[in-house]
């Protein structure tokens, strides 16, 4: 029997079954279509891999920050023609301020001994000089609470004219500065990916417009028995959605690889000054963050296409 | 079911395809719409699906004016009418069945019903076996069939079909004609365009005739009196 006409009869815009469908139909769409389709995931995934990048360096640095902020420290360095007694004056003067009282005195050699396994790649051309020119210090730990308060400042000046002082370091003034640069590479990561993505949205845009161009005979069949504009856009938002996905996880593959690789060169040569950029990849929140902003990125630019009835 | 109050449709001032067309065709009828290439046959079945809308006039499917339907409204409208067009209209990179599962889609029918009312479908119109076959696989009547199971699948309240003996041999074309028959016995109205009149003459059928873009006076032979169809149909005397 033919379906009676039900006045007021209100059918989903979307059916059940609909969902599948569209997952099938984008499926088949990238894969008929994958040379286009790489070049939108290559897109994503270029710009989510250097807003990793950003974010793994400014991660592992904020880490490295967060673990020297618990132990900071008050350096002060002598000059090279410090007398015994000038180091025991300040010896004493550290002894009578409780603040700076936990000392621990550094000689020459210890210096020289430190700087070589914390720098290996260097320590050739500290051989190659005629005298160990790493001068003897005091390092006092100072706790935290006291640093951040700034009680610190009138004794730090006080210490620096004793005689044989040749400079006074507090690491809290550096990790300050530290600080402020983790911030601006993080702001740096977020504009410069942040620009990479929208242009990689507007790249899934013209990919998904270019499909619709090629399907749109088939869309006007589609309208023509009856489909709404949701299920024949369905396919292409899903398509872009996976565009976005595939290249946010192709981007943290790729990062993990650089990882693992600048990794393998750095470990080995314990150089300091780079093992902490690379001491951990991403956590995961960050990973599902990267991915999600490509699923995001896939999103918009599907969206931007279909908005426009091809 | 259909009705066509003084409707005129013009493209542009100077080619006006239908021109104060007025008829109605009752639920449950089988009614032809024939007349020479460009008589504006393939404009009022448009009008109907509501493809297009007329430039004058009303035009009424199923208690609804299309005129007055907001554009959101048309895939729900359509789905109460089985269309079957001159070119098929068969989605190429699709099989068979995956033709009219689109359709099942679409009209919210669950996935796992698709096969078996796919392959009724296709049965009614003999291409159970072309299941998985692709539309260029097939012979142009195979085509029009498949087309024809597609738009029979959800039993219409409105069959609307284009030339769909167009490219036919005659017995294939009596054969589609009975597949309409059942569907009109099932309940569907059925409006069929064609300039076979072999196949009006056999039928017996009321039809509509037009002559660039109007509704034919030409009125001869009939099987059945026209005062009984309200007098705005034609019945044509080929012989």
């Amino acid at each position: 029997m033919a379906r009676d006409f039900i006045p007021g009869r209100r059918e989903p815009e979307v059916p059940s079954g609909a969902i599948s469908y569209f997952i099938r139909e984008a499926l088949r769409r990238l894969w008929i279509s994958k040379r286009t389709s790489f070049v939108a995931i290559a897109m994503i995934a270029m710009s989510l891999l250097i807003l990793g990048a950003f974010l793994l360096v400014s991660d592992n640095l904020e880490r490295a920050v967060e673990r020297w902020q618990g132990t900071s420290r008050v350096t002060i360095y002598f000059t090279a023609d410090v007398t015994p007694q000038q180091i025991q004056a300040v010896d004493a003067w550290l002894g009578a301020h409780g603040d700076l009282a936990r000392r621990k005195f550094v000689t020459k050699e210890q210096a020289l001994t430190r700087f070589r396994s914390y720098f290996n790649d260097l320590s050739d051309v500290v051989s190659q000089l005629d005298e160990n020119p790493f001068p003897p210090s005091f390092e006092c730990e100072v706790a935290p609470r006291i640093a951040q308060s700034g009680a610190l400042a009138p004794q730090l000046t006080q210490l620096r004219a004793l005689s044989g002082v040749d400079e006074v370091q507090f690491d809290w003034e550096w990790i300050a500065r530290l600080r402020r640069l983790v911030g601006l590479i993080n702001i740096a990561g977020f504009i410069v990916g942040g620009i990479l993505a929208i242009a990689a949205a507007f790249t899934i845009a013209n990919v998904i417009r270019l499909t619709m161009m090629l399907y749109r005979e088939e869309i006007e069949i589609m309208r023509l028995v009856g489909a709404t504009e949701r299920i024949i856009r369905g396919p292409f938002i899903i398509e872009g959605i996976l565009q976005g996905i595939i290249g946010g996880i192709v981007a943290v593959l790729l990062l993990f690889a650089l990882f693992a690789t600048a990794r393998s060169f750095i470990v080995p040569a314990r150089s300091l000054l780079w093992g902490f950029l690379f001491a951990a990849f991403l956590p995961w929140p960050k990973i599902a963050g990267l991915v999600a902003g490509g699923m995001v990125a896939g999103w918009f630019g599907s969206w931007l296409s279909v908005r426009e009835r091809p | 079911m259909i009705h066509f109050y003084h409707v005129t449709k013009k493209f542009d001032r100077y080619s006006t395809a239908l021109h104060d067309v007025t008829f109605q065709i009752e639920k449950g009828e089988f009614v032809f719409v024939t007349g020479p290439s460009g008589a504006g046959k393939s404009t009022l079945l448009k009008l109907i699906l509501r493809q297009m809308m007329p430039t004058e006039g009303q035009v009424i499917v199923n208690g609804r004016n299309l005129n007055a339907m907001r554009r959101g409204q048309v895939p729900y409208f359509r789905r109460e009418i089985g269309m079957v067009f001159q070119d098929f209209k068969l989605i190429e990179r699709m099989t068979v069945f995956e033709n009219l599962s689109f359709i099942l889609t679409v009209l919210g029918v669950a996935p796992k019903e698709h096969k078996k009312k796919a392959y009724s479908a296709l049965r009614a119109v003999s291409l159970h076996h072309k299941m998985n076959s692709y539309p260029l696989q097939l012979s142009g009547g195979e085509q029009q069939r498949v087309a024809i199971a597609r738009a029979l699948i959800n039993d219409p309240l409105v069959l609307i079909a284009d030339e769909p003996t167009g490219n036919l041999d005659p017995d294939l074309s009596n054969d589609i004609v009975q597949i309409f028959n059942e569907a009109n016995l099932r309940g569907s109205t059925i409006l069929l365009a064609t300039h076979d009149r072999d196949l009006i003459r056999s039928s017996g059928r009321r039809v509509l005739s037009l002559v660039q873009g109007r509704l034919s006076d030409e009125k001869i032979a009939a099987p059945e009196p026209i005062a009984a169809r309200g007098g705005e149909s034609l019945f044509v005397n080929w012989s």
